[in-house]
């Protein structure tokens, strides 16, 4: 059985720690350990701040739209806007020797989820998936369709 | 997230509570360059009642670090909960900043 949970929120800042609760909650009900929900809840945090900053410039008078989806082998994310488009080619974090402000997002991002894709289909703005396996199933590949 | 400072024994200690994250972190910002500006030679920041961190978060510290390195300042933390350790931890942040168990060893050293 996969359930899933749709919800639009506005891309101002004030609303990550709503994003949050919710990214953590659902965590829970997937069956994951409070330290795992822990690292999910804080990528999705660094995603959807990310569009703040990033696709939509700042700009607090748009929308993200974030769905969740647990399946019996996987967790998935998926992070929707209407801004700047991403180039993945350019999508990559400092070198973690490197100290300096910024770049650490998309590490912390990656070491919660197992696939980090954004959809190159999708005419306007951005659609980033995010799935996470479940431990069972984490040494296996897996996509979307298959969770 | 709120900000306290205090004055412990001469020295300048911030001390955030709640979570630091984008909607935040501005404000600490503007703290911690308030003692940068004034060349304070040791900040402490006293995380005992942080609750969450992002990297908007980090990012405030490491550029308050980056402030203070040209005139010898140094950034020192202590009472940093396990979750945002492990944090530090994985962004090798916790080579950069001074961390400490608690605020004596953070004093005396």
């Amino acid at each position: 059985m996969k359930d899933s949970v749709t919800v639009t929120f506005p891309s101002h800042p004030k609303y990550l720690s709503a994003i949050r609760s919710l990214a953590e909650k659902m965590c829970l009900i997937c069956g994951m350990t409070d330290p795992e929900a822990e690292d999910v809840k804080l990528a999705v945090d660094e995603a959807c701040s990310n569009v703040i900053k990033h696709a939509y410039k700042g700009d607090t008078a748009n929308k993200i739209v974030v769905k969740f989806r647990t399946g019996r082998k996987g967790f998935e994310v998926v992070i929707e806007d209407s801004g700047l488009k991403a180039d993945p080619a350019f999508i990559r974090g400092r070198d973690l020797d490197d100290v300096r402000p910024g770049g650490l997002g998309i590490h912390l991002i990656k070491r919660a989820f197992d696939v980090f894709e954004f959809d190159e289909l999708r005419k306007k703005g951005n659609r980033l998936r995010l799935i996470r396996h479940l431990k069972d199933s984490r040494e296996n590949e897996m996509t979307a369709q298959e969770l | 997230m709120d900000i306290e400072i205090k004055d412990f024994m001469g020295m300048k200690v911030i001390a955030p509570s709640g979570e630091i994250d984008m909607q935040s972190s501005p404000e600490l910002r503007k703290a911690l360059m308030l003692f940068v500006n004034e060349k304070v030679p040791v900040l402490y920041v006293d995380f005992t009642a942080v609750e969450y961190i992002d990297s908007s978060g980090i990012a405030t510290f490491v550029e308050g670090l980056k402030g203070m390195r040209p005139y010898g300042g140094k950034l020192k933390f202590f009472n940093i909960p396990e979750g945002i350790m492990e944090i530090f931890s994985f962004s090798k942040l916790d080579k950069v900043f001074g961390i400490y168990g608690n605020i004596d060893d953070a004093f005396k050293d």
